[in-house]
């Protein structure tokens, strides 16, 4: 299973797409971030500062795309017939993929938190913004990257599902920016099962009763991706390629 | 280990659509085995079908007598080129074979080896989508070599070669079936197929409607043996003696003899004994591309 998955990881950075994405996501975190630190004087509270650093989970709705156009890449370019020849063990082929996107993601995100707080934190100390602890820092950070793994191996699994690439974006757009938020104003409590809500309390950003605890975040979103990659990998077995 | 080829019953079929109709066939080791039949046959669904890649409606297809998903090693065993798309654009051809080496567990220094052995090492490091049709194709069989398997299933190989290609491609599976290995290639190109394969198998619609040596199918058990000798009389009585065989004047001219129910020796033979002299004698071959419209033809016609 390491070597498929070690296949795979070469599979995604032997693209453009890849660092497309990534290069995307970071210039659209960085963006948002500088802009911001530029403009406003004043970050009095270390919510405030932990609010903008968490604009680094931005780069989860791109890695969800990512997996997304991964997943159903391989049926665009026909190259689903080249992994299964190499691969013929179908759950276990669509499994590595599944587990390199996410890691890809995660790695994505690491590196997008990585080069923000080099570059965030000490313009905001210099700014004498109210910095928060290390461990509010590792989470915002740890929980972008967890959320940016976890949305490349969902958006994998819808991928691979729908088979076509156009549609699989254009429903990972609709369903973060149009799905979720009518849903979570028709229905009371359903918020915090949204994938972005999901994001925010991976991060540590909205906290109180009624968001999930970062752990309890991690795992709904596990069981999100799971069930994704359980649905693809079952279709993909029984299906003719 | 030498690597059987088998299909047994199978039958395919898409919604509707009878793709494959209880088809039938083996491709043994150390001969190649030419898979003939006109465009929507289901020679591409049998081959897929073989690879695991489409899977049966009813019997069995099997590489080295397992299903080909059972198989641990697969590129090890049998290497595959598929018609269509398989590569993704964007990747260069080194990082497609890198990928598959990667993945079956294969040394990295197989990939140099492959893309020289089809001859692509000079472009090698572009992306696909800069490729020629025949690049693509070459990329293919390197894929395909990189297990260095015990047998070939290629679906219309010669696709996009140009003539030193198909050269090259003939030469390459006339080796690889002295070596032993199994070799099963579908293609449309009649006349290249006849210069290359040991066996043909010929379905339509997807039923088999022949299968044997290519030597079977282009003699043309029916057609006459024609003889030329001086004394074409005395050499029709002389053959004519013996039971069941038949000889008729030919229209080819003066001497000239058509004889049916006899062999080529029989023929030598009796004119030998009788002290006949024969100037020619010779039983004319059907080209492999007659024989395929014929029997394919004869199929379309009685449905």
């Amino acid at each position: 299973m390491t070597r498929l998955v070690g296949a795979e990881l070469l599979k995604l950075r032997t693209t453009r797409t890849f660092w497309a994405v990534s290069g995307s996501a970071l210039g659209l975190v960085l963006l948002i971030v500088v802009l911001t630190v530029a403009i406003e004087d004043a970050f009095g509270a270390e919510h405030d500062v932990i609010d903008l650093l968490a604009t680094v989970g931005l780069c989860g709705l791109l890695t969800l795309v990512l997996g997304a156009v991964v997943g159903a890449g391989e049926y665009r370019h026909g190259t689903i017939a080249t992994m299964l020849l190499v691969t013929p063990q179908r759950l276990r082929a669509v499994a590595a993929q599944v587990v390199a996107c996410a890691l890809g993601g995660f790695a994505i995100g690491l590196v997008i938190a990585a080069i923000t707080a080099a570059i965030a934190l000490p313009w905001l100390a210099a700014k004498d913004a109210a910095i928060p602890d290390a461990g509010e820092l590792v989470q915002v950070f740890a929980g972008s990257a967890v959320y940016a793994g976890f949305a490349a191996a969902l958006g994998v699994g819808l991928g691979a599902l729908l088979r076509n690439q156009v549609a699989a974006v254009v429903i990972v757009f609709v369903q973060i920016l149009v799905v979720e938020p009518t849903l979570a104003a028709l229905i009371d409590g359903y918020a915090p099962f949204t994938l972005t809500g999901l994001g925010a309390a991976m991060t540590g950003v909205e906290e109180g009763s009624g968001v999930f605890a970062p752990g309890t975040a991690v795992l709904v979103f596990a069981l999100y991706a799971a069930l994704f990659a359980v649905l693809a990998a079952t279709r993909t077995a029984r299906r003719d390629i | 280990m030498p690597v059987v080829l088998e299909v047994r019953d199978l039958t395919k079929r898409f919604g509707p659509n009878l793709a494959v109709d209880g088809l039938s066939f083996k491709a043994t080791p150390g001969r190649v085995l030419g898979f003939l039949g006109p465009n929507g046959a289901g020679k591409t669904t049998t081959l897929r079908t073989l690879l695991g890649l489409t899977l049966p409606t009813s019997g069995t297809a099997m590489v080295d007598s397992r299903p080909y998903r059972e198989l641990e090693e697969p590129v090890k065993v049998v290497g595959a080129v598929l018609e269509g798309p398989q590569f993704h654009p964007g990747r260069t051809g080194r990082n497609h074979l890198r990928v598959m080496a990667a993945a079956a567990g294969l040394p990295a220094g197989r990939v140099g080896e492959m893309l020289r052995l089809v001859e692509l090492n000079g472009a090698g490091d572009r992306r696909v989508k800069g490729y020629s049709l025949g690049m693509r194709q070459r990329l293919s069989l390197a894929g395909a070599l990189l297990g260095d398997p015990r047998a070939l299933v290629l679906d219309e190989p010669a696709n996009g070669l140009d003539p030193q290609g198909i050269r090259w491609l003939r030469d390459f599976l006339r080796a690889q079936a002295a070596g032993g290995r199994t070799v099963l290639v579908s293609s449309h190109v009649l006349a290249e197929m006849a210069q290359t394969v040991d066996e043909v198998v010929v379905i339509s619609r997807g039923r088999l409607v022949a299968q044997g040596s290519l030597d079977e199918l282009t003699e043309g058990a029916e057609a006459p043996i024609w003889v030329r000798s001086p004394e074409p009389d005395r050499l029709r009585a002389a053959l004519v003696a013996t039971d069941n065989v038949r000889a008729e004047r030919g229209e080819a001219g003066a001497g000239w003899l058509a004889v049916r129910g006899a062999s080529l020796e029989d023929v030598g033979t009796t004119a030998a004994e009788n002290g006949i002299p024969v100037f020619e004698l010779y039983r004319p071959r059907q080209s492999l591309e007659s024989v395929f419209l014929e029997l394919t033809g004869a199929t379309e016609a009685g449905r």
